[in-house]
């Protein structure tokens, strides 16, 4: 009996293996949120978006005094001056975006054409440099300006990643991205969902761990160790170093298919940058 | 502090995996000796030690690098035992160098060791139970 049981439960635990492997993004997704969902079952889902305060209380009357005059507000009024601003050849973002700064929510998306993830600030830099113009830094300095901008311009859209299924690359984007999160890395051994997942809502140090639902909805984000505004792959970055890993470049494959595959998790789930963090 | 206890748990399972790795490559790393590096050495033979010990080393760090598994130290241990090198603190520089190597073979051994992907069981069980 007792060894039926113990094969029952290998047998289970195989399976278990077997069939994440082979999920598809939708399920994946059911899977992230239900994982929350369950832990925190007295949070609405859609404040998820607030990241570790909609888990933290006394962190989130803090957060709550902050946001009534917001930190990030100069770095829009920059951004909003940069999108006005034409380029030194006449044209402008403007061009680039037809759709008008809020469409944050279209991002990241597979691009067929260059056949890898696009993201907004990979955007923003091809529009620049199409335009004969320099691009910006992908972790600090005025890139967040024009983010800050655009992500407010976008609040309300809605998450909704799309990893189509006749282009395989487009999945297997989506799939490095996963292998990524899940994946130990550095002197600590630590993989996201290690501290995201697992240890969602312990504390560390002084922050809680928050849940990794909503991640996505908020960037750039002024953040108060910072004392600016960042970008997410400038927080991918700080937790890659957490752990004592010698992090990847911002905008490189790596954190974009992360983007790709973090952001996806998040459908269905409102934009509500830029946001603001201890 | 259950994350510390997990920490350790999981720091011997990989020092543990990769004992034999280490042995064994160390060797080898340790035999190809780089030109660019002659000058440096010169007089001191402790010197020229120590030397060989951070081109190895250096080499592990790459090839963590190359698979993904490189960690955040490994390289600044390196500058700094090149820079003991050059005020004559051999010893430092030798410890330094090693311990990077070791970082190296570590990191290497970590990301090739998980290839596949695999779920943590906290989440497949949300699987089986759909
Ligand atoms: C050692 C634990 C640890 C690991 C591992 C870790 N993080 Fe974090 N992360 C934190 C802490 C602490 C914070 C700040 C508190 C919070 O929001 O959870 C944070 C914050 C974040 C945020 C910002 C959340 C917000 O609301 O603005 C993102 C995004 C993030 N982490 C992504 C990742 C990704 C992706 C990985 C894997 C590459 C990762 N983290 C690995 C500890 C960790």
């Amino acid at each position: 009996m007792k060894k039926l049981l113990l094969l029952l439960s290998v047998l289970v635990m195989v399976m278990g293996f077997s069939l994440a492997v082979h999920a598809s993004p939708e399920e994946d997704r059911l899977v992230f949120r239900k994982f929350y969902e369950k832990r925190f079952p007295n949070v609405a889902t859609e404040d998820f978006i607030n990241g570790a305060y909609s888990i933290d209380k006394a962190g989130r009357e803090n957060w709550e005094a902050i946001e009534e005059f917001p930190p990030y507000e100069p770095f829009m009024e920059r951004g909003r001056e940069m999108w006005e601003k034409p380029f030194a050849n006449g044209k402008g973002y403007k061009e680039c975006f037809p759709d008008g700064p809020g469409v944050a929510h279209k991002y990241p998306h597979w691009d067929k054409k260059q056949q890898m993830v696009m993201t907004l600030p990979l955007a923003i830099n091809q529009c620049r440099e199409a335009n004969g113009e320099k691009a910006l830094k992908y972790k600090k300095g005025s890139i967040n300006d024009i983010l800050s901008y655009m992500a407010f311009e976008s609040r309300g859209q809605i998450t909704n990643v799309v990893v189509p299924k006749n282009d395989s690359s487009a999945l297997d984007a989506y799939e490095q991205g996963k292998k990524f999160y899940y994946t130990r890395r550095g002197q600590l051994n630590f993989s996201c969902a290690h501290c995201h997942l697992q240890n969602a809502g312990m504390n560390l140090r002084a922050e809680m761990l928050g849940p990794a639902l909503g991640h996505t909805t908020h960037w750039p984000t002024y953040r108060s160790k910072w004392g600016t505004v960042g970008t997410l792959h400038r927080r991918f970055t700080g937790c890659n170093k957490q752990v004592r890993a010698k992090p990847f470049k911002a905008q490189g494959e790596e954190y974009r298919n992360l983007e790709y595959f973090l952001t996806y998790m998040s459908n269905g789930l409102p934009l509500n940058g830029p946001g603001a963090r201890k | 502090m259950l994350i510390k206890y997990k920490l350790g748990i999981l720091l011997l399972m990989i020092a543990f995996a990769s004992g034999q790795v280490l042995a064994a490559d160390q060797g080898k790393a340790a035999a190809k000796p780089q030109a660019a590096e002659k000058k440096a050495v010169a007089e001191d033979p402790r010197a020229a030690a120590a030397n060989k010990i951070i081109l190895a080393a250096d080499a592990a760090r790459k090839k963590a690098g190359s698979v993904g598994g490189e960690w955040r130290d490994t390289g600044k241990m390196l500058k700094k035992a090149k820079a003991a090198v050059k005020s004559g603190a051999y010893d430092k520089a030798i410890k330094l160098a090693e311990k990077a190597g070791r970082q190296g073979e570590l990191g290497y051994t970590q990301a090739t060791s998980q290839q596949k992907l695999q779920l943590p069981s906290y989440v497949t069980v949300l699987y089986v139970n759909k």
